[in-house]
Order: structure tokens, then C-alpha cells, then sequence
């Protein structure tokens, strides 16, 4: 594969209502914030993809409200609806096509804009699933259900996981929640979708963050760590509750197999020095560690109970305090590629894992992990 | 949720209820707009005078604050025209919009950038790309009017349409 | 030139109708996607990814890509992306499949766009694509502004003249249709007369200068060059694309000789080696949601001056049989499924590139464009042709 580098990314602080800002306001305050950083103007940039969802932000045609804040008049700019490492990879595409040198990817949420159980219960087909009154929430219940019956896991476990990422937060700077809580403080909150209880899930965030993508040829003239794309693989699971494998992520398996192949990733935990990954509620991320191949089937909480994936282990997940710590809808999946590239770049300030070569970004789609992106970086 | 059963369809109605920033500038000029002000933003690199007001200027991709603000006349000049005369359900509402409404674009003195607004002609011969109108505000209007309002409360019902000035009031 | 070459190797689409009660949503798409299949030869496990759009508000499903990709296009285990933006849309779609193939990431790939249109309010749903503060509160849909667009542009060249230009753009248009077993609006026997007399929808749109709200799906299969000489040795090839955005507020420009379409076609014909695009192009196929749209939308590709189409129709030159037939598939006045409508463009260029076209086939077609329109006035442009080379 021909290469693509990520040159500068930029996020805002991510908070509960960004009540001041429009969208437009919103991204521009991102875009400019890179143009600024790498000391360009909107004319050194060739084409702008965005990320955004209409349902989220009310609006039809959501990117139109943003052409004015991400410099796209008289460009080129297209969105990709959904999970915005998705528009990562058509951005990857256009520069790997080699008809532009610089490609934009903004992504934006306001989680505060909407009702965000009405918004999730609107994916549900309407023939069948929808006057259930499902939802994100009670999904995951049912899966967090299925699965930790299945495979023997403890709620403790799963609490383990909102503990790290919580404490994790603390070092991050743009992160939303910034306070740390114990297992017991998890175990204590109110139930909402049996077994899954609150702090079980993540907030509701407010944000927008951009990157720009460059060719080998030009990405030293912005920066002297560019980060290189090594690795992608994508898939996607059933649609209906009855059809999927509630208790195992098959088709996460399947993209990270694609993406670790192309990066020639034979053992994970050896090669991989820093993962951001989209857990959208506790056990999430437990079912994927099992899916990127941490571990085997069923050992995702005793992979927690061994440390590997906090700060200190071998594998840290999540230093930037993950989804549960900021969930910024749409802009999540491009949040994990920032965090990714500033890890390999070596300006995770705080958050920094040391030594930082290889990193995996995996970005979801849909209810529970229905879409997957994996996508494997390199710092050299 | 209304669900009724027909024999191929599911009929489905939800309310999806929203909250929109509306950002700084839209903030003050509403606030002005209750001392009878209209006011736009004026980029601090190019002078380009945007109406409505908003926090990017896109062809210099520069910040616009509260203090680049500038005011505007309510009398203006008509660039385009039509009368809508096909229903719809109005999204704001819920519910079907009234019609046969005129509907212009018009540049108010002192804007480069244009308006889209109600106009109460419906008569599409009474139009004249090129004639002056005016912002009416609702405490203008006579009493028994739909949209006549006591007092202006800042918000976008203070002026309810633009009104063809005719040859004699220019 | 882009690092693979894109061809477009299968092609299929729905019976554009009013309503299509008879089926649900994933049952309508499959027919399209089953249409492109057996054209190629192909069947899913051969094929990459799936690019699936629609505007999810007009049926009112949110991810609408995470149900239909899996049960009417049968991805299920593989790569699905939706691409939304508004009108454009299909072009985008189109777009969007280029560069997945022209990068090298994926060797072939499945686009498809489609909209259910009866079953939401489009116009409802467009008025939400505006601001809610500024523009929601009087705007009327999709057809208030381009009304406005069309008074503009009568005010300018003569309402006379363009009320009858704008009339026989229908009666070209919806009779070219005839030709086409897929349009929705097929009138052979119209008239001048017979649109000059139907209802005032919006000064001075009439009931017939308007498009219809269709359903249905278009899907197309895009190979490199490759995988392509494996399927079909008679594929459509992109010799280019491009697309230019504007202002978020549809009233920062007075817009009504779309200046996007100008930037896009510089833009493409430079790339393509274009020169004259009357005499360089054989066909194409232009996004008009409105008669009055194709006089001011050919104008701003360059086809003539401005205000200069009137006489361009009149001399024959934009009919069939002229220098550069403009939809002979009927265009949008005669099918619109919004999600679809400028797929199904490019779908009929590469239809007549591949001289497939039947009754409605420019003879001889080697250089056809494909345009879609959208959103805050957006144009997106594609030139297919016999190879994927410029012509100079």
C-alpha cells in the first residue's frame, strides 16, 4: 500500500453543552485551530471530508451547516455519515488515489442538540424492532447480558474497566468527565439495563476534532513525525438482534484479522504499544479485547484482572480515557485516531505510553459494534 | 408514538425534539433587534458585511466576534421573488403551513449578502426585482393583524414579513 | 491520471414509480443490486465493499446503511460506508466509489443509492436542511429557492422567452422518457401548450417545471483495470470527477446561474482536456429538478452564454439528434428518487457510453457526462468515456 500520513490533528475540549457554538462555529474553531498549529491557510488545503449524522444533529443534509467552519466554498467536500474513522479512511483514499495532496477530516457531535434515546431507538427498523422501544442502552443490556452468562464474567470486572478509563481521563486535558471513581462507586450506581448499571455507560459529549492527511511526498514539510497508515479492515455484523452473535464480536475479529494482516501484525500484544478503542459501555471492552485477539473467547475480564491494558502494562487501552469518558457521537472513532497519532508523535503530554510505535485505532458503527474499522498506525 | 396498522404499511409518528446553539452574534442580534436594530457581521479582514450574523467569515476563513457587528437599514432592496402555492408540513410545527405566501430574497442597505424572508404580497404582479422594501416589525401592524404583537420580544417574530414600499413612500 | 483506472462494469435499476407499495424498503434496493449483479456476472462474495445512501430523514430510519446493506444488498461480514448528502447524494455515492477503486484499497466495489420518498415528506424533510434560525421559518422545500432562482433569471433574459424555453425543456425531457422503460414520468404525446397551462406551483414554476418524488434504487459496480477486462470487455470508463461546494447560507450569493457548476466543470474539463464541451461531449446527463434549472445549469457548464440556451434548445443542438443531447433519459424532471437521481445519472452516462442505451442511445456516444446537484447549491461532475485517458 502506498502511504498516508496523518500531519496534525486538533480537538476541542470536549463538554457536556457547548451551548455558545453553532456547528459551523464549532468545527471552525478545530480548523482553525490546525491551520494555525502547521501554519497553513485554507488554500494549501486540497479537499475536505467530514464526518456527521443527521439524526444527531437535526438537520437533513447535516454537513451543509458546516461548510463555512471547515473551509470547503469552492472545494471539494464530501461526508460520510456514521462513525468518523470511517470518513478517515475515504479522506486515506483520495490522497491514496493520488489526485490530491491534502486532504481535511473534520468530525462534530453535539449530544446536547438531541434526544439521544430517540436518535439510538431510530436505527431499529420499524417492522420489528423499533416499537420495542430499544435503544443504545437497553441493546447493551441485552448484550452485556448474554455475554457475561455466557462466559462466566463479574460485574466487577466490567467496573474495572470504567475505573481505568475514568482515571485515565484525569491526564487528558480535552477529556469530558474528569473525575475518577472506584469499582465501587460503578457497582453502587442506579441500574439502568440489567446487568449494565450508569457509570456502565458514557456520558453525553459535546465536540469536534480535525486532521490533515498528506502523501510521503509532502508530509515532512509539515511535520517530523508523520504517522503512517499500515493497516485497515472493516465489517459488519448483522442487522437484526435475533441474527447477530450477541456474545462474541465476529465481525470485529474479522476487520482487525484484515488489518493486522496488511500491517504484518502476527502477534498483538508484542507489536501493538498503545490501542484507542470505541467502548461504548463496560463490558464492551471487554468483548473487545477478545475480538482484537488479546485474549481468547470468554477471557476478556480475567485479560482485565491481569493489568495488560492499563498505563503500566504491556498494552495500555485507552489512555485518553476513551468513550466512557468523552462520547462525542459521530466524532468518536475520529477522536481515537487523533489519540492515536499525537501517542505515535510523541505529544500525548501526560497520557504518553513511552516509546510509542504502533498503535490501533478500532472506530464502531451503529448498536453494539453492528459496524467495525480497524486501523493500525505507525509512527515510522 | 401514533402507530396504526393499513394492510402493505406501519404508520409511524415521533416527535424527535431538538435544542440549537445559535451561537453569540445571533444572541446580540436578537437582543438588538428589541431596541428595532438589525444588525449583521462585518469580516475584520476582507469588510465583507454578512447578514445574518454569523461567527465565520468563509471566503477569508476568519473569526467574527459580537464586536465586528454592524448595523443595517430595515429598508432594502428586492432581488427575487416567488408565491408558494403548494402545501407542505411545516417541521417547526407539526403541521401543514399556510399558503399561497410571498416568499423574496431581498439586500437590505448596508449588507453584501442577501435575506430570504415572508413578504405579504401574494400577488405575483405586484413584484418588481429592483423595488424597494422594508423590514415591518410587529408592533407595527394594525391590531387585528395575525402577526401583530404588542411589543417586540426579540425574537424572529418581531418582524414577520418584508413589505413592498410602494412607488409614493421611496 | 489517479493510481488504478475506474470502471463502471454493471448497472442496475429499479422501475421508478410514484409509490412502490408492493415492496419494503430492502426488497426494493435488492432488485437493483440483483439487476447490477447478473450484468456483471458477479455475485456479492466477488465483490469488496458496499456505498450505500439515502437521506435518512425522508423514510425516517436512522443508519438506514446498517439494515439495507445487510438485507437487500447482502454485505453481511463485509465492508459497508453510507455517503449522505442531500441531493448530491448519488453523485456522491458515484464519487466515493472512484476513489475507493482509483486508491487501490478496494478492487471492486458495489455503489448503491436509493430513497423511499412516499413514504416520508420530502419537502418537510428539506426544510430541515436549513437553519433553523435564520432560513427554516419561510423556506418552502427545495422549490421556493429555485423558484426564486428561476424569477431571477426570467427578470434577466425575457419571462416570455424563458417560460416557453423553460416549457419545451419539459416536453424534451418527459418525452425523451418514453424512450427509457426505467423513468417515472413518461410523456411522449406532451406539449408546450399542455405545461404552459398547468397549475402555478411557485412564481414561475409551474405544476410541470417540477420533478416528481419517485422510489426506487440504482446500483452500479465499479472494477479497476484488472478486475475489469475479467468482466466485461465493454466498460464504461471515469475519465474524471469533481465536485465544488458553497456558502451554508443559501442566500450568501444569488445563486441563480449556479456558480458551482462552473467551478466544477473548470475544474473537470481542465483535467480531462476539454476545450468545447458543445463539440467535445456526446451526451449528457444534467441534474434539472426544474425545467428552468437546465436552462440556467447548461449555461454554467459552458455550454453556451449566459442567457444563451434558449437558443441552444431551438437550434436542436441539446435534442436527440443534435450536436450534444442533454438527457435522453428523461433526466430528473421525469424521475426523481432523490438519493438515487444523480446515481442514476452517472449510471446513464455509462449506459451510453456502453451503447446500451436502446431507443433512447446517442448513436456513436464515446464522451458523456454525468452531473449532480444538491444541497446549498453543490455540483458534482463525472466524464465517462471508451477509455480512462484525457482527450488531449
Amino acid at each position: 500500500m502506498d502511504k498516508v500520513a496523518i500531519v496534525g490533528v486538533a480537538q476541542t475540549k470536549y463538554e457536556a453543552e457547548k451551548i455558545d457554538q453553532t456547528y459551523m462555529e464549532l468545527t471552525f474553531e478545530v480548523v482553525k485551530k490546525l491551520h494555525n498549529q502547521l501554519g497553513i491557510t485554507n488554500d494549501d488545503v486540497g479537499s475536505v471530508i467530514t464526518g456527521s449524522n443527521d439524526f444527531n444533529d437535526g438537520r437533513t443534509i447535516a454537513n451543509m451547516a458546516v461548510q463555512d467552519g471547515v473551509g470547503s466554498v469552492r472545494k471539494s467536500e464530501s461526508r460520510v455519515s456514521g462513525d468518523s474513522a470511517f470518513a478517515y479512511v475515504y479522506a486515506a483514499m483520495r490522497v491514496l488515489s493520488g489526485e490530491y495532496d491534502t486532504v481535511l477530516v473534520v468530525s462534530h457531535s453535539k449530544c446536547s442538540d438531541g434526544d439521544q434515546f430517540l436518535i439510538n431507538n431510530s436505527i431499529f427498523d420499524p417492522f420489528y424492532q423499533r416499537h420495542l422501544g430499544l435503544d443504545q442502552i437497553s441493546a447493551a443490556g441485552l448484550m452485556a447480558n448474554m455475554y457475561m452468562s455466557k462466559y462466566g464474567i463479574t460485574e466487577e470486572q466490567a467496573a474495572k474497566v470504567v475505573a481505568k478509563n475514568r482515571k485515565n481521563a484525569l491526564m487528558n486535558p480535552f477529556a469530558h468527565l474528569q473525575k475518577e471513581i472506584s469499582v465501587d462507586d460503578v457497582l453502587k450506581s442506579p441500574m439502568l439495563a440489567y446487568p449494565l448499571k450508569e457509570l456502565d455507560f458514557p456520558p453525553f459529549s459535546d465536540g469536534a476534532v480535525a486532521m490533515l492527511l498528506t502523501n510521503e511526498k509532502n508530509a515532512k514539510k509539515f511535520t517530523d513525525n508523520p504517522v503512517w497508515l499500515k493497516g485497515y479492515g472493516s465489517c459488519t455484523d448483522a442487522y437484526y438482534f435475533g441474527h447477530r452473535t450477541m456474545t462474541d464480536l465476529i465481525a470485529l475479529e474479522l476487520a482487525s484479522k484484515e488489518a493486522y494482516k496488511m500491517a504484518g501484525i502476527t502477534d498483538p500484544i508484542k507489536q501493538l504499544d498503545v490501542c484507542e478503542i470505541s467502548e461504548n459501555f463496560s463490558t464492551h471492552e471487554l468483548m473487545i479485547y477478545e475480538g482484537l485477539g488479546f485474549c481468547g473467547k470468554g477471557e476478556g475480564g480475567k485479560f482485565m484482572d491481569s493489568g495488560e491494558t492499563q498505563m503500566s502494562g504491556n498494552i495500555p487501552v485507552n489512555p485518553s480515557g476513551g468513550i466512557l469518558s468523552t462520547n462525542v457521537a459521530m466524532a468518536n472513532g475520529l477522536i481515537r485516531i487523533a489519540e492515536i497519532a499525537l501517542q505515535l508523535m510523541g505529544k500525548a503530554e501526560k497520557r504518553q505510553v513511552a516509546d510509542a510505535k504502533t498503535g490501533l485505532v478500532y472506530g464502531m458503527n451503529g448498536i453494539c459494534s453492528q459496524g467495525n474499522c480497524v486501523l493500525i498506525f505507525g509512527g515510522d | 408514538m401514533v402507530r396504526e396498522k393499513g394492510e402493505f404499511q406501519i404508520r409511524w409518528k415521533t416527535d424527535l425534539p431538538y435544542k440549537w446553539a445559535i451561537g453569540k452574534l445571533a444572541v446580540k442580534y436578537f437582543e438588538e433587534l428589541k431596541k428595532r436594530r438589525i444588525m449583521g457581521s462585518k469580516c475584520p479582514k476582507c469588510g465583507k458585511r454578512h447578514m445574518p450574523p454569523r461567527g465565520v467569515c468563509a471566503d477569508c476563513f476568519v473569526e467574527m466576534t459580537v464586536d465586528d457587528m454592524v448595523e443595517f437599514s430595515r429598508k432594502g432592496t428586492l432581488k427575487g421573488f416567488t408565491v408558494v402555492n403548494y402545501p407542505f408540513v411545516d417541521p417547526n410545527t407539526g403541521a401543514m403551513r399556510p399558503f399561497p405566501y410571498g416568499y423574496v430574497i431581498c439586500q437590505l442597505d448596508g449588507a453584501d449578502t442577501y435575506l430570504m424572508h415572508f413578504c405579504d404580497e401574494t400577488d405575483h404582479t405586484k413584484f418588481k426585482i429592483g423595488q424597494r422594501v422594508e423590514a415591518v416589525f410587529c408592533d407595527e401592524l394594525p391590531k387585528d393583524h395575525n402577526s401583530y404583537r404588542p411589543e417586540l420580544k426579540g425574537d424572529i417574530y418581531d418582524i414577520p414579513f418584508i413589505r413592498l414600499l410602494k412607488d409614493e413612500e421611496v | 491520471m489517479p493510481k488504478h483506472d475506474v470502471a463502471v462494469v454493471g448497472i442496475g435499476q429499479t422501475k421508478f414509480r410514484s409509490k412502490r407499495r408492493d415492496v419494503n424498503i430492502p426488497e426494493m434496493i435488492y432488485e437493483a443490486v440483483r439487476m447490477a449483479l447478473d450484468d456483471a456476472n458477479l455475485e456479492i462474495k466477488d465483490i469488496d465493499a458496499l456505498l450505500i445512501g439515502n437521506m435518512d430523514h425522508f423514510e425516517g430510519i436512522n443508519f438506514s446503511e446498517l439494515w439495507t446493506g445487510i438485507d437487500a444488498c447482502g454485505f453481511y461480514l463485509k465492508p459497508i460506508v453510507k455517503i449522505a448528502t442531500g441531493g448530491t447524494t448519488g453523485s456522491s455515492l458515484g464519487i466515493c466509489g472512484y476513489y475507493n477503486i482509483a486508491s487501490g484499497i478496494y478492487d471492486k466495489v458495489l455503489v448503491v443509492g436509493w430513497e423511499k420518498l412516499n413514504e416520508g415528506g420530502a419537502t418537510t424533510g428539506i426544510i430541515t436542511a436549513f437553519d433553523p434560525v435564520w432560513e427554516r421559518p419561510s423556506l418552502a422545500g427545495a422549490l421556493g429557492p429555485l423558484a426564486l432562482m428561476a424569477n431571477i433569471y426570467a427578470s434577466k433574459y425575457g419571462v416570455e422567452r424563458s417560460m416557453k424555453a423553460a416549457a419545451d425543456v419539459v416536453v424534451k425531457n418527459r418525452s425523451n422518457a418514453a424512450n427509457n422503460e426505467f423513468a417515472h414520468l413518461q410523456m411522449p404525446n406532451i406539449t408546450t401548450d399542455f405545461v404552459m397551462s398547468s397549475q402555478m406551483i411557485s412564481y414561475p414554476l409551474r405544476l410541470h417545471d417540477c420533478c416528481p418524488q419517485s422510489e426506487g434504487a440504482c446500483a452500479m459496480i465499479y472494477a479497476n483495470e484488472n478486475e475489469a477486462k475479467k468482466i466485461t470487455d465493454n466498460p464504461a470508463w471515469f475519465k474524471g470527477v469533481s465536485t465544488a461546494h458553497y456558502y451554508t447560507f443559501g442566500c450568501d450569493d444569488i445563486m441563480y446561474n449556479l456558480p458551482t457548476a462552473t467551478i466544477a466543470s473548470k475544474h473537470i474539463y481542465k483535467k480531462v482536456g476539454i476545450k468545447d464541451p458543445v463539440k467535445d461531449l456526446d451526451v449528457a446527463e444534467i441534474y434539472e429538478p426544474t425545467s428552468w434549472s437546465e436552462l440556467a445549469w447548461c449555461e454554467a457548464l459552458g455550454f453556451c452564454d449566459f442567457g444563451q440556451y434558449a437558443k441552444l434548445l431551438d437550434d436542436g443542438v441539446t435534442q436527440m439528434g443534435g450536436e450534444l443531447p442533454v438527457n435522453p433519459s428523461g433526466g430528473v424532471l421525469s424521475t426523481n428518487p432523490i438519493g438515487a437521481t444523480a446515481l442514476v445519472r452517472f449510471a446513464e452516462a455509462a449506459i451510453q457510453i456502453m451503447g446500451r442505451g436502446g431507443k433512447r442511445q446517442v448513436p456513436d456516444a464515446e464522451v458523456a457526462m454525468g452531473m449532480g446537484f444538491g444541497g446549498s447549491l453543490w455540483t458534482e461532475l463525472c466524464i465517462l468515456g471508451k477509455d480512462p485517458k484525457p482527450l488531449r
